[in-house]
């Protein structure tokens, strides 16, 4: 992926060099064009529209044939969601769950790659081959199990049961024992050789030299955690606990919430990971290129 | 990168003149690894390894109530064979699984064969294509939902504009599966395409040259070349779709709410349903997830196994 993009950048638009990428002839230049165009806009539209009538009023909503741009830019949606609707409350919730998990699933993941990758001991291939299997086992197949054990530990309806269990993701152990493995062991050698401990061994050179399998895990656990959906659902149970999704999807199939409110905090979900990613694509591509990971 | 490291019987410190490792690595670097992996490994045994083994066994037992649990052996299996509901949740399931598997593999390839050329605004439009891997699914599925909405939705007053009439989407059972199918390939195809242009970047362009000296036409190169080729990375994007379609769930919550008349109700909703609202019983919905462990686990095992023989032969 990244030789891809510096190849394109070294070289001009419009040059083709070498003959396994072919000049395409110009017909069929062109309907690669149109179909890309017609394409993006499948996928934009339904977005911008969104964004559009989130600042729309409920009787612009109900308009037939619908306005394509709303009467006015202002607030007024977003303003009340968050205060009548409590939604302010919704979007700490995500904030608190997003943040913490990603701190907790950043903290464990690298030291259990670590651990896995730069030791020998007994048990390693085994706790490495339960980190590979559990990676085929997700959430939906074991929901009433987890459950139960997240009843039993006192985790249900509070936030702290939203953050620990999905912490431990064996797609970020591996990613980052994979990374790691590349890691020379003289250097860890070296540091011991002058006096280091363990653990501010992989304080200070592992964890500065994993800087690119750390940026995809934040990115991918804020997406996964910002988007959680069935395990909040089963968790927060009263109102204050809800995260956002949960949130939109009770009050929006319960008609509770005007849609307009709904459309507006459906846009203030979708900000944080659009942001995220414009600031972080070259990681995000280059993650899922050497990982198929998801 | 090897997946498994061979297990050194000399730790490297030791130089190899056969001290046992015991004596010559110190204390704090033998305890260390397991201090390292020991939260992470804890939370793995806690909530997915003992759930994964226990899940078999609550399926052998009854709760009417969620609360008391009575053994029932092998009665919430023979309830689900009985089960109409849990028929029509399987057949739901694998017809929409099916679809999703074989379209979005060809729509990705199809993709990344558009974007693996030299075109302006190539990174752009990735960009574009990845933008609904992002989103909420809870959030997608409302879009969708609203944009399909029989009276007031986007896609009708198009279709109104230009005459076609106002299709019932959400309405009519099969019109509403092939939203969901639909609405599933918008917000997957993106991921699948990156992996797929992952992989097309991976051939040797020597095989496209040999095959063009050869006089193959672009359409032999890409089925004699770039297919066979690609079959690895294939591979993952059918496992990795397929896993995703048999999980399909949240943006279906939203969409259509699993109707009209449990039409798009699939597996782990069904199990959700039986697990979470009353009348609670989390035997039969345990018996349904390992229903669906064991298929999830069977077709990825052949999938590994076809292939390997495919790649050997």
């Amino acid at each position: 992926m990244t030789a891809q993009a510096t190849r394109s950048k070294t070289r001009p638009a419009g040059t083709w060099t070498s003959t396994g990428d072919r000049r395409p002839p110009a017909t069929g230049k062109v309907l690669t064009y149109a179909v890309l165009i017609a394409l993006s806009i499948v996928v934009l539209a339904p977005v911008v529209w969104t964004v559009l009538s989130s600042f729309k009023t409920q009787a612009e909503l109900a308009q037939r044939p619908p306005t394509i741009l709303p009467d006015s830019f202002g607030l007024t949606n977003y303003t009340e969601a968050m205060q009548t609707f409590r939604f302010a409350t919704y979007l700490k919730n995500s904030v608190v769950v997003t943040v913490g998990a990603t701190v907790l699933t950043l903290m464990i993941n690298t030291t259990a790659a670590y651990g896995l990758a730069k030791y020998n001991f007994r048990g390693r291939n085994f706790l490495f081959l339960v980190t590979l299997g559990t990676i085929m086992i997700p959430l939906q197949i074991i929901l009433i199990p987890v459950y139960q054990v997240a009843s039993d530990l006192h985790l249900v309806n509070s936030l702290w049961g939203l953050i620990i269990p999905p912490a431990a993701t064996p797609t970020g152990v591996f990613l980052l024992r994979q990374y790691m493995l590349g890691i020379p062991d003289d250097l860890i050698e070296a540091a011991r050789i002058d006096g280091a401990g363990e653990f501010r061994i992989f304080l200070r050179i592992i964890v500065p030299l994993c800087g690119a399998p750390i940026a995809v895990l934040t990115i991918f656990s804020v997406i996964w955690r910002w988007n959680d959906f069935l395990w909040p659902l089963i968790i927060s149970q009263s109102q204050d606990k809800y995260t956002l999704p949960v949130a939109l999807a009770q009050f929006d199939s319960q008609l509770v919430v005007p849609f307009n409110y709904i459309l507006a905090m459906s846009v203030v979900s979708m900000l944080p990971v659009i942001i995220i990613f414009l600031v972080l694509q070259r990681h995000i591509v280059r993650g899922i290129a050497s990982t198929g990971l998801k | 990168m090897t997946l498994f490291a061979r297990r050194e019987r000399r730790s490297p410190t030791a130089n190899g003149r056969g001290a046992p490792r015991r004596r010559t690595v110190p204390r704090n670097q033998r305890l260390a690894p397991y201090l390292f992996v020991l939260p992470n490994m804890l939370i793995f045994a806690v909530f997915i390894v003992y759930p994964t083994i226990n899940n078999f066994n609550i399926s052998a037992y009854d709760s009417n109530n969620g609360r008391t649990f009575r053994y029932v052996g092998g009665r919430n299996y023979s309830e689900l064979v009985d089960n109409a509901e849990f028929w029509a949740a399987a057949r739901a399931t694998a017809l929409f699984a099916v679809c999703f598997v074989v379209l979005v593999t060809a729509a990705s390839i199809g993709l990344a064969m558009l974007l693996d050329q030299r075109i302006r605004g190539r990174g752009l439009f990735r960009a574009v294509f990845f933008l609904p891997v992002l989103l909420s699914p809870v959030v997608v599925g409302l879009i969708w939902g609203w944009i399909f909405d029989r009276n007031n939705g986007l896609a009708n007053t198009v279709l109104r504009g230009v005459g076609l009439g106002e299709p019932g989407w959400l309405i009519n059972d099969k019109l509403a599966m092939t939203v969901v199918i639909f609405v599933a390939l918008w917000t997957h195809v993106g991921f699948y395409t990156m992996i797929i242009l992952a992989g097309l970047q991976g051939i040797d362009p020597t095989y496209h040259e040999a095959a063009m000296i050869d006089g193959a036409s672009s359409w032999q190169r890409f089925r004699s070349v770039t297919l066979p080729l690609l079959r690895p990375t294939t591979m993952v994007v059918v496992i990795l779709s397929m896993i995703a379609g048999f999980q399909a769930f949240d943006f279906i919550w939203t969409l259509t709410g699993g109707g009209p008349v449990g039409a798009t109700t699939l597996m782990v909703q069904y199990i959700y349903q039986h697990a979470f609202e009353s009348p609670i019983r989390y035997g039969l919905a345990s018996a349904g997830s390992v229903v669906l462990f064991c298929t999830i686990f069977g077709l990825t095992a052949l999938n590994f196994l076809y292939n390997h023989r495919k790649a050997a032969a």
